[in-house]
């Protein structure tokens, strides 16, 4: 084991599903880990079954409701304060990989919808925090390749209209794809992933009835959360890599609408203006 | 168009928040939750060219609303809408809750809902609409949320009564009576546990939202979402009105029951994360 505790890598949704396998194998690779959940009690189950195992594991985590930009606000000032606590420590990477889905449309503190919120302008917002940390490190978002089959529906981009759950969950992973595009841009080093079909929690937390009994279905052919955290280590052990959508570890092929500059550069307006931030000034700052 | 938002921080009242700003009104959003309430006004300024005041108010404090009319008054505004979103449930059997429990529900949904009714009614523009959000309990004998379910019925009774006073004022009066609304996670869990039912009588929330303000534009008088609500209604004014408090009784025993098994770590919290969850609005006042 190479050790290069030095290195810092930050996952969001990290005390179960893919988020928890990816902190593993991070510390099984010789990473210091800052973990994010948005339940106190699962961030203190996921410390103590990880300190069970090893007792000097290098891992904190953090609470944070990921939906609400204040508390984002707050938990980038959490990690700052560490980061000065800790001055061996260089921010590494940051893994926005927390995510869900919501059977019934739901507001969330801003007014907007809430798969929007939590899925794309949750890891927008926390990588803009994290910037000035992150100097050459990188940031990798959990995608999915149910990104290929959508667009972005701009004339209801919060599906005020009519909400369906695989609608707004599509459309906000074809928003992570497309924040990465842009950031590479903007000379931020970023990556997405697809962990493919994995046998997670995902449709059972908010959701209810048939969707649920779907998903209990349908995840039973899917893969154990640690095959896609693989491609995270490997992302994070290279990060001067060459794609921009990795599958298994390999270069896969994504959305073409990904390749539209218009869209990327609207909506990455849009997430600017929805942050209340603007990646221009920060940079050249 | 201006338009007064009472209980706007959360669940259906921000939802109609959005609505508005959406339609393009300039609204005044009440609520006793202050961080939410900025929030939700940052929130919707970054996405809508309105104008948006915000008073934090305790309906149930009179002092509060003398200053919130003061300042109303010192900004000469003037209303064209009005919606009453504000109420709460803390109920269980009526004998398991500290008696302050049950009185705020009367003092908050009833008291405080006439008491800025009437002191928006005497700032407003001709014509005028007003929205009440009653709830599909006002329309059955409800044990186990027997205070809440008639505080509902108090609204329900009142606004077709006020309604018909105030008529040739041009004053149209709306009642809203969803059954449960999926505003946030916890909300869901409980619409879970009440299986297939609780499902099927959840409104969808932006929908709800959209046609409410139609139908007051419209001068529709009350609002049931759902078909299978309405077909429950017209259902219920068949049965005797015992058979009926017997039959709802088994019901929420069940739920109930059911509520409390995935939730019994949290048994401590129940005082305020009330056993029977308030399904229509979020307790905001």
């Amino acid at each position: 084991m190479k050790n290069q505790t030095d290195k810092l890598v930050i996952v969001t949704g990290s005390t179960s599903g893919i988020g928890f396998a990816i902190v593993l194998k991070l510390l099984e690779s010789g990473y210091s880990v800052i973990g994010v959940g948005s339940k106190a009690e699962s961030c203190q189950n996921a410390k103590i079954k990880i300190t069970a195992q090893n007792p000097t594991a290098p891992v904190v985590f953090y609470n944070a409701n990921l939906a609400n930009q204040q508390e984002i606000y707050a938990l980038a000032h959490n990690i700052k304060e560490y980061l000065t606590l800790n001055p061996n420590l260089k921010l590494h990477c940051l893994i926005n990989n927390a995510g869900g889905v919501r059977d019934w449309y739901m507001t969330t503190s801003e007014g907007y919808e809430y798969q929007f919120a939590l899925n794309h302008l949750s890891g927008f917002l926390l990588t803009y925090l994290m910037v000035p940390l992150l100097k050459d490190g990188i940031v990798i978002f959990t995608a999915s390749s149910s990104h290929k089959h959508t667009r972005i529906h701009w004339q209801d981009i919060m599906f005020q209209k009519w909400y369906f759950v695989l609608s707004a969950y599509k459309q906000s992973k074809l928003c992570n794809v497309m924040t990465v595009k842009e950031l590479n841009k903007r000379g931020i080093k970023a990556f997405a992933v697809d962990p493919g079909l994995v046998k997670t929690d995902i449709g059972n937390k908010g959701m209810t009835g048939i969707t649920r009994w779907f998903w209990n279905i349908h995840k039973k052919s899917g893969t154990d959360p640690e095959v896609p955290a693989q491609t995270y280590v490997y992302l994070c052990n290279r990060p001067k890599s060459l794609g921009l959508y990795y599958y298994n570890s390999k270069i896969a092929s994504y959305n073409k609408e990904v390749d539209k500059d218009s869209e990327t550069m609207r909506l990455f307006a849009l997430s600017e203006k929805l942050c209340g931030i603007s990646y221009k000034e920060r940079i050249s700052s | 168009m201006n338009v007064f938002i009472t209980g706007a921080a959360g669940g259906l009242g921000r939802a109609m928040a959005v609505e508005c700003a959406k339609r393009g009104y300039n609204i005044v959003l009440t609520d006793c939750d202050e961080i939410h309430l900025v929030q939700i006004k940052n929130g919707l300024l970054r996405q809508y060219d309105i104008n948006i005041e915000i008073i934090v108010c305790d309906l149930t404090n009179k002092e509060d609303v003398d200053t919130l009319i003061k300042k109303i008054d010192f900004l000469n505004l003037k209303f064209d809408m009005m919606l009453n979103i504000a109420g709460i449930d803390n109920e269980g059997a009526f004998m398991s809750r500290k008696y302050d429990q049950i009185g705020d529900i009367v003092k908050v949904n009833v008291e405080a809902t006439l008491h800025i009714t009437y002191e928006i009614l005497n700032r407003r523009n001709t014509p005028f609409n007003i929205v009440f959000v009653s709830s599909l309990a006002s329309q059955f004998p409800m044990p186990l949320k027997a205070t809440y379910a008639a505080s509902k019925r108090f609204l329900f009774d009142f606004a077709l009564s006020l309604g018909v006073e105030l008529k040739e004022s041009k004053v149209s009066v709306l009642t809203l009576c969803p059954g449960g609304l999926a505003t946030n996670p916890t909300v869901i869990e409980a619409i879970d546990a009440q299986g297939f039912f609780g499902k099927a009588t959840t409104n969808r929330l932006e929908i709800v939202s959209r046609k409410t303000i139609q139908k007051a534009l419209r001068g529709d008088t009350v609002y049931f979402p759902g078909v299978l609500n309405n077909l429950f209604r017209i259902f219920n004014n068949l049965l005797p009105r015992q058979m009926v408090a017997n039959l709802i009784h088994r019901r929420w025993v069940k739920s109930q029951a059911k509520w409390l098994n995935t939730n019994n770590q949290s048994m401590a919290n129940m005082v305020k994360t009330p056993i029977t969850q308030n399904l229509e609005t979020k307790g905001v006042i």
